[in-house]
């Protein structure tokens, strides 16, 4: 079997049963749509002010929701021994990473795009009018965040207090990923273009993706073969 | 403004100090500790090993 | 032998501090804008450069481990970031003192500081994570692998908070204070090679305790064998 058709394999696995009971995918986009409200409970700004945090709310909920959805990733393997049977499996460990870490892309990638009209809803913003630049820095960043995240779930799969862990490490990690993410989107929402002074945040995206998965891949064998 | 400055200097490098005589103060006293453990460890042991058979 | 050699590094770092403080305080004036708050520099920036230091003996350390699986290299890598942890809290601290004085505020968040800051978190999790995990060989993949990835987003953040400052404009306050003057050459270096030295006899005790620690943990193997 091949490294590339296990992969797939893993992740049409992961998807499949995802969408099936739909467990993470409602915890995370309710989790999601709680705080967007919260949030307008928090803050009572007008319209300029708001649109200058715009981006940096969007972000703080996709991260929380993030973390939710890339915590499952390896914590749905552990009843039952699955994830030893997968690591004893002719699926090469990388092959068994990008798997899940693409299934949590995609998922992820759900709960953003339901989240962000009910975003542009209650804080009127004007997303629409950005939707494709949006949609890039949304799939650059959500790598970011999934690739990381799936790093550090493998890593936290059997500690103690799993689920604090994990936030607490992956955070800091992630926060030049959601600077950059966070800044651009304020520009957007704002009627700028992702050219000229916009365009350091693509390429930090793009830096952080490049360098988390060729480490992640490479590493991974070590943190799954413990 | 020169008096508060020469004082927040002290108080600067006091901060410096007292968080690395701090540390030392940790190592010390962690050192103390897993001695201790280390020492109540090898005395269990010659116990268990002199005990007749 | 050990002893020894730690006490004489601990001794002379010890000194040389001492001589520093006092050719700082009687041997320089006092500098015109800055009043004297300025002699805290240093401490300040020969704190961030062993830190620095530290924490690079750390990552590599943590590539040895998991090439060679040597469990010194291991307890030299905690100790390299604990130590590495203290001399950077020394950093913020002066750093936030010197910026109180000089701009009026406790924090500003700047390059310097934040990267500071960031490196502090990241690693801060790393020593978390540790006490976390009770099977040494695991504890130790997950270390180095953490150790990494931590070293590895360092670069992202610096880029990431050049790029926030670029965008919102604010002052930028400049801890650089250009070319130094001769006078202050020789205290600065001699500071910097004072607080190496200290910083290495903390690691030396530090890799002791870790050795009792492991030979701890193999009499007690040893008791429940019997």
């Amino acid at each position: 079997m091949s490294g590339f058709s296990a992969a797939i394999a893993i992740a049409s696995k992961d998807l499949r049963t995802e969408l099936r009971t739909k467990e993470s995918l409602n915890s995370a986009a309710s989790f999601a749509l709680v705080i967007l409200v919260l949030f307008s409970f928090a803050f009572d700004l007008g319209r300029d002010e708001f649109l200058a945090i715009s981006g940096g709310l969007l972000w703080l909920v996709y991260a929380f929701a993030g973390a939710l959805i890339v915590n499952r990733s390896f914590a749905r393997e552990l009843p039952n021994d699955c994830l030893d049977i997968l690591i004893a499996s002719p699926a090469p460990g990388w092959a068994i990473f990008l798997g899940k870490a693409f299934a949590s892309f995609l998922l992820l990638m759900i709960v953003e795009l339901i989240s962000l009209p009910v975003f542009g809803v209650f804080y009127n913003v004007p997303w629409v009018d950005s939707f494709f630049p949006l949609l890039l820095i949304m799939v650059l960043a959500t790598w970011g965040i999934t690739i990381a995240g799936s790093a550090f779930s493998a890593v936290t799969v059997n500690v103690r207090l799993r689920e604090l862990m994990l936030p607490v490490l992956l955070y800091p990690l992630l926060i030049p990923l959601l600077t950059a993410a966070m800044e651009m989107t304020t520009a957007l929402m704002n009627g700028e273009s992702l050219g000229g002074s916009n365009s350091g945040g693509l390429r930090i995206l793009t830096a952080f993706d490049a360098i988390f998965t060729a480490l992640a891949v490479y590493l991974i064998e070590y943190i799954l073969v413990l | 403004m020169d008096v508060r400055n020469f004082t927040y200097m002290v108080y600067g490098y006091s901060a410096a100090w007292l968080i690395i005589v701090g540390f030392v103060f940790l190592l010390v006293s962690r050192s103390r500790k897993i001695d201790g453990e280390l020492k109540r460890l090898k005395s269990l042991v010659e116990d268990r090993e002199s005990e007749p058979r | 032998m050990r002893e020894k050699l730690i006490l004489t590094l601990g001794s002379l770092g010890t000194v040389l501090m001492l001589w520093v403080i006092y050719r700082v305080f009687l041997g320089l004036p006092a500098e015109i804008l800055q009043g004297d708050i300025y002699r805290i520099i240093f401490i300040h920036v020969p704190a961030a450069i062993t830190a620095y230091c530290l924490y690079g003996v750390a990552v590599i350390a943590s590539v040895g481990f998991l090439i060679k699986r040597n469990f010194v290299m291991d307890s030299l890598a905690v100790s390299c970031v604990e130590v590495a942890q203290v001399f950077t809290l020394v950093n913020l601290v002066t750093g936030s003192i010197w910026g109180r004085i000089i701009w009026g505020i406790w924090w500003t968040w700047d390059l310097r500081l934040t990267s500071q800051l960031m490196c502090f978190l990241l690693y801060l999790g790393y020593l978390l994570l540790r006490p976390a995990v009770s099977d040494p060989t695991q504890r130790g993949v997950m270390s180095a692998i953490l150790a990494i990835f931590a070293a590895a987003d360092i670069p992202l953040v610096v880029m990431a908070i050049r790029l926030k400052n670029v965008r919102t404009q604010h002052p930028q306050p400049v801890l650089e204070t250009g070319g130094l003057d001769p006078s202050f050459v020789a205290p600065f270096v001699v500071s910097m090679v004072a607080l190496m030295l200290i910083g290495t006899a903390l690691v030396l005790i530090r890799l002791q305790q870790e050795s009792t620690r492991r030979e701890i943990d193999s009499l007690r193997r040893e008791l429940h064998a019997v």
